[in-house]
Protein backbone atom coordinates (compact mmCIF):
# COMPACT_ATOMS: atom_id res chain seq x y z
CA UNK A 1 0.00 0.00 0.00
CA UNK A 2 1.42 3.39 -1.11
CA UNK A 3 1.89 5.66 1.92
CA UNK A 4 -1.50 7.71 2.92
CA UNK A 5 0.13 11.36 2.86
CA UNK A 6 3.49 11.89 0.91
CA UNK A 7 5.29 14.84 2.17
CA UNK A 8 7.88 16.64 -1.08
CA UNK A 9 9.76 18.98 -0.32
CA UNK A 10 7.11 20.82 1.27
CA UNK A 11 8.54 24.76 1.91
CA UNK A 12 6.67 27.52 3.75
CA UNK A 13 8.35 30.83 4.31
CA UNK A 14 6.97 33.40 6.08
CA UNK A 15 9.49 36.97 4.83
CA UNK A 16 13.18 35.08 5.40
CA UNK A 17 11.63 32.49 7.96
CA UNK A 18 11.59 29.20 6.49
CA UNK A 19 9.03 27.80 8.81
CA UNK A 20 8.90 24.59 7.47
CA UNK A 21 11.91 24.09 4.81
CA UNK A 22 12.07 21.71 2.53
CA UNK A 23 10.47 18.46 4.50
CA UNK A 24 10.25 15.17 3.09
CA UNK A 25 8.07 12.59 4.49
CA UNK A 26 5.84 9.85 4.19
CA UNK A 27 3.14 8.44 6.73
CA UNK A 28 1.52 5.25 6.45
CA UNK A 29 -1.76 4.02 6.51
CA UNK A 30 -3.15 3.35 10.11
CA UNK A 31 -0.52 4.22 12.28
CA UNK A 32 0.04 7.11 14.94
CA UNK A 33 2.44 9.53 13.69
CA UNK A 34 4.77 11.34 16.59
CA UNK A 35 5.78 14.93 14.80
CA UNK A 36 7.92 16.05 17.48
CA UNK A 37 10.02 19.03 18.01
CA UNK A 38 10.38 22.01 20.18
CA UNK A 39 8.58 25.00 20.16
CA UNK A 40 8.89 26.98 16.68
CA UNK A 41 10.11 23.36 14.87
CA UNK A 42 7.56 24.57 12.15
CA UNK A 43 5.28 21.15 12.89
CA UNK A 44 1.98 23.62 13.13
CA UNK A 45 2.66 24.97 10.06
CA UNK A 46 2.95 21.86 8.18
CA UNK A 47 -0.14 20.87 9.90
CA UNK A 48 -1.56 23.95 8.52
CA UNK A 49 -0.18 23.03 4.61
CA UNK A 50 -1.42 19.72 5.02
CA UNK A 51 -5.09 20.84 6.08
CA UNK A 52 -4.91 23.36 3.20
CA UNK A 53 -5.41 25.78 5.61
CA UNK A 54 -2.31 27.50 4.18
CA UNK A 55 -0.49 27.31 0.72
CA UNK A 56 2.95 25.72 0.62
CA UNK A 57 6.19 28.18 -0.76
CA UNK A 58 7.38 25.13 -2.77
CA UNK A 59 6.76 21.32 -2.57
CA UNK A 60 3.21 19.90 -2.01
CA UNK A 61 1.87 16.58 -0.54
CA UNK A 62 -0.23 13.75 -1.58
CA UNK A 63 -3.23 12.91 1.01
CA UNK A 64 -4.61 10.04 0.16
CA UNK A 65 -3.84 10.42 -3.51
CA UNK A 66 -5.19 13.76 -3.80
CA UNK A 67 -2.41 17.27 -4.04
CA UNK A 68 -3.08 18.98 -1.56
CA UNK A 69 -2.52 21.99 -4.34
CA UNK A 70 -4.64 20.90 -7.13
CA UNK A 71 -7.65 19.38 -4.95
CA UNK A 72 -7.62 20.99 -1.64
CA UNK A 73 -11.26 20.04 -1.07
CA UNK A 74 -10.76 15.98 -1.62
CA UNK A 75 -7.78 16.55 0.93
CA UNK A 76 -10.04 18.21 3.20
CA UNK A 77 -12.71 15.57 2.82
CA UNK A 78 -10.21 13.17 4.36
CA UNK A 79 -9.11 15.08 7.24
CA UNK A 80 -9.72 16.16 10.83
CA UNK A 81 -7.77 18.23 12.81
CA UNK A 82 -8.10 19.60 16.62
CA UNK A 83 -5.75 22.39 16.85
CA UNK A 84 -3.01 23.99 18.95
CA UNK A 85 -5.07 26.52 19.94
CA UNK A 86 -8.80 25.63 20.34
CA UNK A 87 -10.88 27.90 17.70
CA UNK A 88 -14.26 28.34 19.03
CA UNK A 89 -17.07 29.98 17.14
CA UNK A 90 -17.48 33.23 19.28
CA UNK A 91 -20.89 32.35 20.61
CA UNK A 92 -21.26 29.29 21.20
CA UNK A 93 -21.08 26.31 23.74
CA UNK A 94 -19.04 23.46 24.05
CA UNK A 95 -22.18 21.44 22.59
CA UNK A 96 -22.59 24.04 19.95
CA UNK A 97 -19.46 23.65 18.79
CA UNK A 98 -19.44 20.26 19.00
CA UNK A 99 -22.95 19.46 17.36
CA UNK A 100 -22.15 22.34 14.38
CA UNK A 101 -18.96 20.67 13.84
CA UNK A 102 -20.85 17.10 13.46
CA UNK A 103 -23.14 18.51 11.36
CA UNK A 104 -20.68 20.35 8.84
CA UNK A 105 -19.08 17.21 8.38
CA UNK A 106 -22.32 15.37 7.25
CA UNK A 107 -23.58 13.17 10.21
CA UNK A 108 -27.36 13.09 9.98
CA UNK A 109 -29.49 14.74 13.07
CA UNK A 110 -30.25 11.02 14.60
CA UNK A 111 -26.58 10.14 14.61
CA UNK A 112 -25.51 13.73 15.85
CA UNK A 113 -27.93 13.63 18.94
CA UNK A 114 -26.10 10.34 20.70
CA UNK A 115 -22.55 10.56 19.40
CA UNK A 116 -22.75 14.29 20.67
CA UNK A 117 -23.52 13.24 23.73
CA UNK A 118 -21.02 10.19 23.95
CA UNK A 119 -18.92 12.41 22.67
CA UNK A 120 -18.92 15.28 25.24
CA UNK A 121 -18.96 12.32 27.88
CA UNK A 122 -15.27 10.92 26.98
CA UNK A 123 -14.05 14.08 27.04
CA UNK A 124 -15.84 14.83 30.20
CA UNK A 125 -17.47 17.65 28.81
CA UNK A 126 -20.89 16.61 29.44
CA UNK A 127 -21.44 18.55 32.33
CA UNK A 128 -20.58 22.21 31.30
CA UNK A 129 -22.10 21.70 27.93
CA UNK A 130 -24.14 24.49 28.03
CA UNK A 131 -21.35 27.21 29.24
CA UNK A 132 -20.62 29.39 27.25
CA UNK A 133 -16.87 28.32 25.79
CA UNK A 134 -15.67 32.05 26.85
CA UNK A 135 -15.94 30.01 30.40
CA UNK A 136 -13.92 27.41 30.23
CA UNK A 137 -10.74 26.95 31.65
CA UNK A 138 -7.56 26.12 28.85
CA UNK A 139 -7.82 22.65 29.48
CA UNK A 140 -11.58 22.50 29.08
CA UNK A 141 -11.34 24.39 25.54
CA UNK A 142 -8.89 21.55 24.40
CA UNK A 143 -10.77 18.84 25.59
CA UNK A 144 -13.73 20.32 23.36
CA UNK A 145 -11.16 20.73 20.41
CA UNK A 146 -10.64 16.95 20.65
CA UNK A 147 -13.91 16.24 20.78
CA UNK A 148 -14.46 17.61 17.39
CA UNK A 149 -11.75 15.06 15.93
CA UNK A 150 -13.91 12.17 18.03
CA UNK A 151 -17.23 12.47 16.70
CA UNK A 152 -15.52 13.64 13.27
CA UNK A 153 -13.69 9.80 12.86
CA UNK A 154 -11.65 11.22 9.80
CA UNK A 155 -10.09 9.07 7.98
CA UNK A 156 -6.70 10.87 9.20
CA UNK A 157 -6.72 12.74 11.90
CA UNK A 158 -4.07 15.36 12.79
CA UNK A 159 -3.81 16.62 16.59
CA UNK A 160 -1.70 19.43 17.74
CA UNK A 161 -0.04 19.22 20.79
CA UNK A 162 -3.63 17.81 22.09
CA UNK A 163 -2.87 17.23 26.21
CA UNK A 164 -1.18 20.61 26.59
CA UNK A 165 -3.08 22.18 29.60
CA UNK A 166 -4.42 19.01 30.60
CA UNK A 167 -4.71 17.30 33.68
CA UNK A 168 -2.40 14.32 34.34
CA UNK A 169 -6.10 11.77 34.36
CA UNK A 170 -7.46 13.40 31.33
CA UNK A 171 -3.91 13.05 29.06
CA UNK A 172 -4.14 9.64 29.55
CA UNK A 173 -7.71 9.22 28.63
CA UNK A 174 -7.00 11.21 25.53
CA UNK A 175 -4.17 8.76 24.63
CA UNK A 176 -6.07 5.92 25.12
CA UNK A 177 -8.80 7.72 22.78
CA UNK A 178 -6.13 8.54 20.34
CA UNK A 179 -5.16 4.33 20.40
CA UNK A 180 -8.21 4.01 19.75
CA UNK A 181 -9.09 5.87 17.15
CA UNK A 182 -6.05 4.40 15.33
CA UNK A 183 -7.55 1.16 16.08
CA UNK A 184 -10.80 1.80 14.65
CA UNK A 185 -8.54 2.52 11.35
CA UNK A 186 -7.47 6.53 11.21
CA UNK A 187 -4.38 7.92 10.54
CA UNK A 188 -2.75 10.12 13.01
CA UNK A 189 -0.31 12.47 13.30
CA UNK A 190 0.39 14.04 16.41
CA UNK A 191 2.43 16.91 16.67
CA UNK A 192 3.79 17.32 20.45
CA UNK A 193 6.95 18.83 22.25
CA UNK A 194 6.53 16.29 24.88
CA UNK A 195 8.72 13.81 24.39
CA UNK A 196 7.14 11.22 26.78
CA UNK A 197 3.94 11.20 24.88
CA UNK A 198 5.21 10.87 21.25
CA UNK A 199 7.07 7.67 23.05
CA UNK A 200 4.32 6.16 24.23
CA UNK A 201 1.93 6.92 21.60
CA UNK A 202 3.65 6.98 18.19
CA UNK A 203 4.35 4.47 15.95
CA UNK A 204 7.14 5.99 14.29
CA UNK A 205 8.42 9.10 15.25
CA UNK A 206 9.93 12.30 13.51
CA UNK A 207 12.12 14.84 15.00
CA UNK A 208 11.69 18.31 13.52
CA UNK A 209 14.21 20.97 14.47
CA UNK A 210 13.94 24.70 12.18
CA UNK A 211 11.39 23.60 9.80
CA UNK A 212 13.36 20.40 8.96
CA UNK A 213 13.42 16.87 9.46
CA UNK A 214 16.73 15.19 11.43
CA UNK A 215 15.09 11.54 11.51
CA UNK A 216 11.96 9.34 11.46
CA UNK A 217 12.27 5.85 12.68
CA UNK A 218 10.14 3.83 15.23
CA UNK A 219 11.08 5.51 18.87
CA UNK A 220 12.67 2.26 19.73
CA UNK A 221 14.60 2.17 16.30
CA UNK A 222 15.65 5.87 17.25
CA UNK A 223 16.91 4.95 21.04
CA UNK A 224 18.60 1.83 20.07
CA UNK A 225 20.50 4.04 17.59
CA UNK A 226 22.34 6.21 19.78
CA UNK A 227 24.92 5.29 21.59
CA UNK A 228 25.11 1.96 23.94
CA UNK A 229 21.42 1.50 23.93
CA UNK A 230 21.16 1.76 27.57
CA UNK A 231 21.78 4.12 30.40
CA UNK A 232 22.25 4.00 33.94
CA UNK A 233 23.39 7.14 36.23
CA UNK A 234 25.17 6.32 39.48
CA UNK A 235 25.29 8.27 42.46
CA UNK A 236 28.35 8.45 44.65
CA UNK A 237 28.85 9.96 48.08
CA UNK A 238 31.88 11.76 47.53
CA UNK A 239 33.22 13.19 44.09
CA UNK A 240 33.89 10.44 41.28
CA UNK A 241 37.80 11.13 41.43
CA UNK A 242 39.12 10.91 37.83
CA UNK A 243 40.91 7.32 37.90
CA UNK A 244 37.37 6.13 38.69
CA UNK A 245 36.23 7.11 35.76
CA UNK A 246 39.14 6.17 33.92
CA UNK A 247 38.22 2.81 35.03
CA UNK A 248 34.80 2.84 34.50
CA UNK A 249 35.65 3.76 30.70
CA UNK A 250 37.92 0.61 30.49
CA UNK A 251 35.13 -1.71 30.56
CA UNK A 252 34.20 -2.35 26.46
CA UNK A 253 30.54 -1.68 26.76
CA UNK A 254 30.67 1.57 28.49
CA UNK A 255 30.31 3.91 25.45
CA UNK A 256 30.45 6.43 27.23
CA UNK A 257 30.39 8.60 30.77
CA UNK A 258 29.34 12.27 31.12
CA UNK A 259 29.54 13.75 34.84
CA UNK A 260 26.29 15.10 35.75
CA UNK A 261 27.18 16.52 38.49
CA UNK A 262 30.92 16.12 40.80
CA UNK A 263 28.99 12.90 42.49
CA UNK A 264 26.73 11.75 39.82
CA UNK A 265 27.81 10.24 37.08
CA UNK A 266 25.66 9.06 33.52
CA UNK A 267 26.98 6.50 32.12
CA UNK A 268 26.22 4.89 28.02
CA UNK A 269 26.70 1.52 27.41
CA UNK A 270 25.57 -1.83 26.41
CA UNK A 271 24.51 -4.89 27.75
CA UNK A 272 23.58 -3.64 30.97
CA UNK A 273 22.45 -7.00 32.88
CA UNK A 274 26.26 -7.97 32.58
CA UNK A 275 27.93 -4.94 33.44
CA UNK A 276 26.44 -3.86 36.32
CA UNK A 277 27.40 -6.57 38.65
CA UNK A 278 31.21 -5.42 37.91
CA UNK A 279 30.89 -2.15 37.98
CA UNK A 280 29.27 -2.59 41.14
CA UNK A 281 32.36 -4.86 42.38
CA UNK A 282 34.64 -2.54 40.88
CA UNK A 283 33.87 0.49 42.98
CA UNK A 284 33.59 -1.75 46.50
CA UNK A 285 36.61 -2.98 45.74
CA UNK A 286 38.01 0.91 45.14
CA UNK A 287 36.09 1.42 48.39
CA UNK A 288 34.10 4.36 46.63
CA UNK A 289 30.39 4.07 48.37
CA UNK A 290 27.11 4.52 46.25
CA UNK A 291 24.12 6.22 47.18
CA UNK A 292 22.05 4.88 44.12
CA UNK A 293 22.32 3.06 41.07
CA UNK A 294 19.53 3.62 38.55
CA UNK A 295 18.66 1.76 35.23
CA UNK A 296 17.49 3.82 32.51
CA UNK A 297 16.61 3.66 28.75
CA UNK A 298 17.60 5.97 26.54
CA UNK A 299 14.91 8.46 26.00
CA UNK A 300 13.96 10.34 22.67
CA UNK A 301 15.08 13.50 24.78
CA UNK A 302 18.52 11.49 24.61
CA UNK A 303 17.95 11.01 20.42
CA UNK A 304 17.28 14.55 20.13
CA UNK A 305 20.23 15.88 22.13
CA UNK A 306 21.95 13.65 19.90
CA UNK A 307 20.75 14.58 16.73
CA UNK A 308 20.76 18.44 17.53
CA UNK A 309 23.38 18.86 20.50
CA UNK A 310 20.71 19.87 22.46
CA UNK A 311 18.56 18.73 25.23
CA UNK A 312 14.75 20.21 23.99
CA UNK A 313 14.48 22.63 26.62
CA UNK A 314 17.85 24.22 25.72
CA UNK A 315 16.31 24.14 21.62
CA UNK A 316 12.73 25.77 23.27
CA UNK A 317 14.63 28.44 24.61
CA UNK A 318 17.15 28.85 21.95
CA UNK A 319 13.46 29.70 20.16
CA UNK A 320 12.37 31.66 22.15
CA UNK B 1 -32.58 49.80 17.65
CA UNK B 2 -33.06 49.45 14.46
CA UNK B 3 -36.81 48.92 14.12
CA UNK B 4 -37.17 52.75 16.27
CA UNK B 5 -34.58 53.93 13.68
CA UNK B 6 -37.30 52.34 11.38
CA UNK B 7 -40.56 53.48 12.76
CA UNK B 8 -39.35 56.93 13.16
CA UNK B 9 -37.98 57.72 9.59
CA UNK B 10 -41.35 56.67 8.43
CA UNK B 11 -43.02 59.02 11.27
CA UNK B 12 -40.67 61.71 10.09
CA UNK B 13 -38.94 61.85 7.44
CA UNK B 14 -41.52 59.79 5.33
CA UNK B 15 -44.38 61.99 6.10
CA UNK B 16 -42.64 65.76 5.50
CA UNK B 17 -41.08 64.34 2.23
CA UNK B 18 -44.03 62.96 0.97
CA UNK B 19 -45.56 66.86 1.51
CA UNK B 20 -42.49 68.14 -0.51
CA UNK B 21 -42.50 65.35 -2.77
CA UNK B 22 -44.64 65.85 -6.03
CA UNK B 23 -44.96 62.26 -6.41
CA UNK B 24 -48.82 60.27 -6.08
CA UNK B 25 -48.43 57.83 -3.08
CA UNK B 26 -44.79 59.33 -1.71
CA UNK B 27 -45.10 57.87 1.42
CA UNK B 28 -46.00 54.37 0.11
CA UNK B 29 -43.25 54.89 -2.03
CA UNK B 30 -40.61 55.60 0.67
CA UNK B 31 -41.77 52.87 3.08
CA UNK B 32 -40.76 50.67 0.29
CA UNK B 33 -37.45 52.18 -0.25
CA UNK B 34 -37.13 51.63 3.79
CA UNK B 35 -37.22 48.19 3.84
CA UNK B 36 -34.64 47.83 1.19
CA UNK B 37 -32.14 50.12 2.59
CA UNK B 38 -32.58 48.64 5.60
CA UNK B 39 -32.18 45.12 4.41
CA UNK B 40 -29.17 46.12 2.71
CA UNK B 41 -26.94 47.66 5.84
CA UNK B 42 -28.46 44.78 7.85
CA UNK B 43 -27.21 42.14 5.28
CA UNK B 44 -24.05 44.69 5.15
CA UNK B 45 -23.12 43.41 9.22
CA UNK B 46 -21.43 40.05 8.13
CA UNK B 47 -18.17 42.05 6.89
CA UNK B 48 -17.97 42.85 10.52
CA UNK B 49 -18.44 38.77 11.89
CA UNK B 50 -15.24 37.97 9.53
CA UNK B 51 -13.04 40.56 11.47
CA UNK B 52 -14.50 38.80 14.79
CA UNK B 53 -13.76 35.27 13.72
CA UNK B 54 -9.74 36.52 12.35
CA UNK B 55 -9.59 38.08 15.91
CA UNK B 56 -10.49 34.50 17.54
CA UNK B 57 -9.02 32.71 14.98
CA UNK B 58 -11.77 31.08 13.60
CA UNK B 59 -10.99 31.15 9.99
CA UNK B 60 -8.40 28.63 10.58
CA UNK B 61 -10.84 26.04 11.45
CA UNK B 62 -13.25 27.27 9.07
CA UNK B 63 -10.84 26.42 6.43
CA UNK B 64 -10.05 23.21 7.29
CA UNK B 65 -13.62 22.04 7.38
CA UNK B 66 -14.42 19.44 5.01
CA UNK B 67 -16.55 21.89 2.89
CA UNK B 68 -14.97 23.51 -0.55
CA UNK B 69 -14.23 27.28 -0.21
CA UNK B 70 -17.75 27.66 -2.41
CA UNK B 71 -19.63 26.06 0.12
CA UNK B 72 -17.88 28.00 2.34
CA UNK B 73 -18.69 31.43 0.87
CA UNK B 74 -21.61 30.71 -0.34
CA UNK B 75 -22.94 29.30 3.03
CA UNK B 76 -21.50 32.45 5.24
CA UNK B 77 -23.16 34.96 2.33
CA UNK B 78 -26.80 33.22 2.58
CA UNK B 79 -26.19 32.78 6.45
CA UNK B 80 -25.55 36.06 6.96
CA UNK B 81 -28.27 37.22 4.28
CA UNK B 82 -30.79 34.78 5.91
CA UNK B 83 -30.28 36.93 9.40
CA UNK B 84 -30.48 40.39 7.52
CA UNK B 85 -33.93 38.75 6.21
CA UNK B 86 -34.86 37.68 9.68
CA UNK B 87 -33.71 40.95 11.09
CA UNK B 88 -35.76 43.30 8.68
CA UNK B 89 -38.41 40.83 8.56
CA UNK B 90 -40.68 42.83 10.52
CA UNK B 91 -39.83 45.86 9.14
CA UNK B 92 -41.36 44.64 5.89
CA UNK B 93 -44.28 42.89 6.96
CA UNK B 94 -44.72 46.28 8.37
CA UNK B 95 -44.28 48.01 5.14
CA UNK B 96 -46.73 45.44 3.37
CA UNK B 97 -48.94 46.43 5.53
CA UNK B 98 -48.79 49.91 4.80
CA UNK B 99 -48.52 49.56 1.72
CA UNK B 100 -51.38 46.29 0.73
CA UNK B 101 -49.59 43.94 -1.63
CA UNK B 102 -52.35 43.11 -4.34
CA UNK B 103 -50.83 40.16 -6.78
CA UNK B 104 -49.88 37.40 -5.04
CA UNK B 105 -47.56 35.84 -7.56
CA UNK B 106 -45.48 39.24 -7.98
CA UNK B 107 -45.10 39.77 -4.35
CA UNK B 108 -43.21 36.26 -4.53
CA UNK B 109 -41.15 37.06 -7.17
CA UNK B 110 -40.15 40.36 -5.34
CA UNK B 111 -39.45 38.33 -2.17
CA UNK B 112 -37.33 36.14 -3.63
CA UNK B 113 -35.17 38.96 -5.60
CA UNK B 114 -35.09 40.27 -2.31
CA UNK B 115 -33.66 37.50 -0.93
CA UNK B 116 -30.92 37.36 -3.24
CA UNK B 117 -29.96 40.77 -3.58
CA UNK B 118 -29.67 40.25 0.36
CA UNK B 119 -27.09 37.30 -0.16
CA UNK B 120 -25.52 39.63 -2.94
CA UNK B 121 -25.14 42.11 -0.13
CA UNK B 122 -23.64 39.57 2.31
CA UNK B 123 -21.23 38.10 -0.17
CA UNK B 124 -20.06 41.87 -1.25
CA UNK B 125 -19.43 42.64 2.61
CA UNK B 126 -17.69 39.14 2.84
CA UNK B 127 -15.63 40.20 -0.04
CA UNK B 128 -15.14 43.97 0.50
CA UNK B 129 -13.77 42.34 4.55
CA UNK B 130 -11.25 39.87 3.11
CA UNK B 131 -9.47 42.67 0.86
CA UNK B 132 -9.51 44.99 3.14
CA UNK B 133 -8.46 43.32 6.38
CA UNK B 134 -8.89 46.40 8.53
CA UNK B 135 -12.13 46.48 10.67
CA UNK B 136 -11.19 50.08 10.92
CA UNK B 137 -11.35 50.82 7.20
CA UNK B 138 -14.02 48.51 6.46
CA UNK B 139 -16.27 50.79 8.65
CA UNK B 140 -15.55 53.95 7.34
CA UNK B 141 -15.69 52.42 3.64
CA UNK B 142 -19.01 50.56 4.62
CA UNK B 143 -20.31 54.33 5.91
CA UNK B 144 -19.22 56.04 2.44
CA UNK B 145 -20.90 52.90 0.36
CA UNK B 146 -23.92 53.17 2.05
CA UNK B 147 -24.17 56.77 1.40
CA UNK B 148 -23.15 56.64 -2.18
CA UNK B 149 -24.99 53.44 -3.02
CA UNK B 150 -28.29 54.11 -0.92
CA UNK B 151 -28.14 57.87 -2.12
CA UNK B 152 -27.90 56.85 -5.90
CA UNK B 153 -30.59 54.70 -6.19
CA UNK B 154 -34.34 54.59 -6.61
CA UNK B 155 -34.62 53.67 -2.44
CA UNK B 156 -35.76 56.93 -1.63
CA UNK B 157 -36.55 59.17 -5.18
CA UNK B 158 -37.59 57.74 -8.49
CA UNK B 159 -35.12 57.32 -11.14
CA UNK B 160 -36.69 60.33 -12.95
CA UNK B 161 -36.19 62.57 -9.51
CA UNK B 162 -32.17 61.26 -9.65
CA UNK B 163 -31.69 61.42 -13.82
CA UNK B 164 -32.99 64.98 -13.58
CA UNK B 165 -30.25 66.29 -10.33
CA UNK B 166 -27.45 64.84 -12.54
CA UNK B 167 -27.57 62.78 -15.42
CA UNK B 168 -24.52 60.95 -14.08
CA UNK B 169 -26.62 60.30 -11.11
CA UNK B 170 -29.35 58.91 -12.84
CA UNK B 171 -26.70 56.61 -15.34
CA UNK B 172 -24.81 54.94 -11.65
CA UNK B 173 -28.24 54.71 -9.56
CA UNK B 174 -29.69 52.52 -13.08
CA UNK B 175 -26.64 50.10 -12.31
CA UNK B 176 -27.41 50.01 -8.78
CA UNK B 177 -28.69 46.87 -7.33
CA UNK B 178 -30.62 48.77 -4.72
CA UNK B 179 -32.70 50.44 -7.32
CA UNK B 180 -33.30 47.16 -8.22
CA UNK B 181 -34.33 45.74 -5.09
CA UNK B 182 -36.72 48.92 -4.44
CA UNK B 183 -37.98 48.75 -8.03
CA UNK B 184 -39.00 44.86 -7.37
CA UNK B 185 -39.97 45.44 -4.38
CA UNK B 186 -42.77 48.45 -5.53
CA UNK B 187 -43.78 46.54 -8.49
CA UNK B 188 -44.05 43.23 -6.61
CA UNK B 189 -46.34 45.35 -3.64
CA UNK B 190 -48.15 46.80 -7.14
CA UNK B 191 -46.96 50.44 -6.45
CA UNK B 192 -44.92 49.99 -9.91
CA UNK B 193 -47.93 52.41 -10.88
CA UNK B 194 -45.46 55.70 -10.20
CA UNK B 195 -42.28 54.77 -10.74
CA UNK B 196 -43.18 53.34 -14.41
CA UNK B 197 -41.46 49.85 -14.28
CA UNK B 198 -42.03 48.54 -17.74
CA UNK B 199 -40.56 45.38 -17.80
CA UNK B 200 -39.75 43.67 -14.05
CA UNK B 201 -36.91 40.81 -15.91
CA UNK B 202 -34.12 43.74 -16.20
CA UNK B 203 -33.81 44.40 -12.10
CA UNK B 204 -34.63 41.00 -11.46
CA UNK B 205 -31.74 39.79 -13.75
CA UNK B 206 -29.55 42.63 -12.30
CA UNK B 207 -30.09 41.38 -8.86
CA UNK B 208 -28.93 37.67 -10.20
CA UNK B 209 -26.17 39.29 -11.92
CA UNK B 210 -25.33 41.07 -8.63
CA UNK B 211 -25.70 38.26 -6.31
CA UNK B 212 -23.46 35.71 -9.04
CA UNK B 213 -20.91 37.68 -9.19
CA UNK B 214 -20.13 38.44 -5.48
CA UNK B 215 -20.75 35.15 -4.59
CA UNK B 216 -18.14 34.18 -7.62
CA UNK B 217 -15.67 36.48 -7.01
CA UNK B 218 -15.89 36.59 -3.24
CA UNK B 219 -14.94 32.75 -3.70
CA UNK B 220 -12.05 33.64 -5.49
CA UNK B 221 -10.76 36.70 -3.11
CA UNK B 222 -11.90 34.85 0.18
CA UNK B 223 -9.66 31.72 -1.21
CA UNK B 224 -6.54 34.23 -2.03
CA UNK B 225 -7.06 36.82 0.90
CA UNK B 226 -7.98 34.83 3.99
CA UNK B 227 -4.58 33.23 4.45
CA UNK B 228 -1.61 34.82 6.08
CA UNK B 229 -2.86 37.26 8.97
CA UNK B 230 -2.56 41.09 8.55
CA UNK B 231 -5.90 41.51 10.33
CA UNK B 232 -6.89 44.47 12.23
N1 LIG C 1 1.55 33.36 10.35
C1 LIG C 1 2.85 33.45 10.63
N2 LIG C 1 3.56 34.53 10.27
C2 LIG C 1 4.86 34.63 10.52
N3 LIG C 1 5.60 33.67 11.12
C3 LIG C 1 4.98 32.55 11.51
C4 LIG C 1 3.57 32.37 11.28
N4 LIG C 1 3.23 31.16 11.76
C5 LIG C 1 4.36 30.61 12.26
N5 LIG C 1 5.41 31.44 12.11
C6 LIG C 1 6.80 31.15 12.52
O1 LIG C 1 7.16 29.91 11.96
C7 LIG C 1 7.93 29.16 12.86
C8 LIG C 1 7.30 27.81 13.08
O2 LIG C 1 6.12 27.98 13.81
P1 LIG C 1 5.15 26.78 14.16
O3 LIG C 1 3.96 27.35 14.81
O4 LIG C 1 4.93 25.95 12.95
O5 LIG C 1 6.01 25.96 15.21
P2 LIG C 1 5.59 24.73 16.10
O6 LIG C 1 6.55 23.65 15.84
O7 LIG C 1 4.16 24.41 15.92
O8 LIG C 1 5.84 25.31 17.58
P3 LIG C 1 5.01 25.10 18.94
O9 LIG C 1 5.54 23.88 19.58
O10 LIG C 1 5.35 26.32 19.73
O11 LIG C 1 3.58 25.02 18.58
C9 LIG C 1 8.06 29.99 14.12
O12 LIG C 1 9.31 30.63 14.10
C10 LIG C 1 6.94 30.98 14.01
O13 LIG C 1 7.28 32.18 14.63
MG1 LIG D 1 2.57 24.40 17.10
Amino acid sequence: MPPIIQIQNLTKKFGNLAAVDHLDLEIEEGEIFGLLGPNGAGKTTAILMLATVIKPTEGTALVGGFDIRKSPDKVRGLLGIAFQEPKMLWVATPWDVVNWHAKVCGLSTEERKRRVKQVLETVDMWEPRHKNVHALSGGMRKRVEMAKVLIQRPKIAIVDEPTTQIDVVGKHKIWNMLLELRDEGSTIILATNELYEADRLSDRVGIMHRGKLLVCDTPKTLKDSILGGDIIDIQLEKDASPTIVEELKSFKEVVDIMQVKPTNLRLYLNRVEEVVPQIMNLLMKKNVPVNSIRMSEPSLDDVFAHYTGLTIEEAQKDEG
Amino acid sequence: MRAIWFVSQIALFGLIASRMMSIPNYFQYYVAGLSVMTLYSAAIFIGFDIYEEAEHGVFEYLLSLPVSRKQLVLGRSIGGGLRAFIYVGPLIALSLYVIGATNPLSFLVALFALFLFSFGVSGMSITIAVIIKSSDRFDILMGVLDALIVRLSTAMYPLAVVQAANPLYGGLASFNPVTYAADLFRWGTGIEAIITLSNPLWPLLGIIAFFAFFTFFGVIIYDRRIEGGGWQ
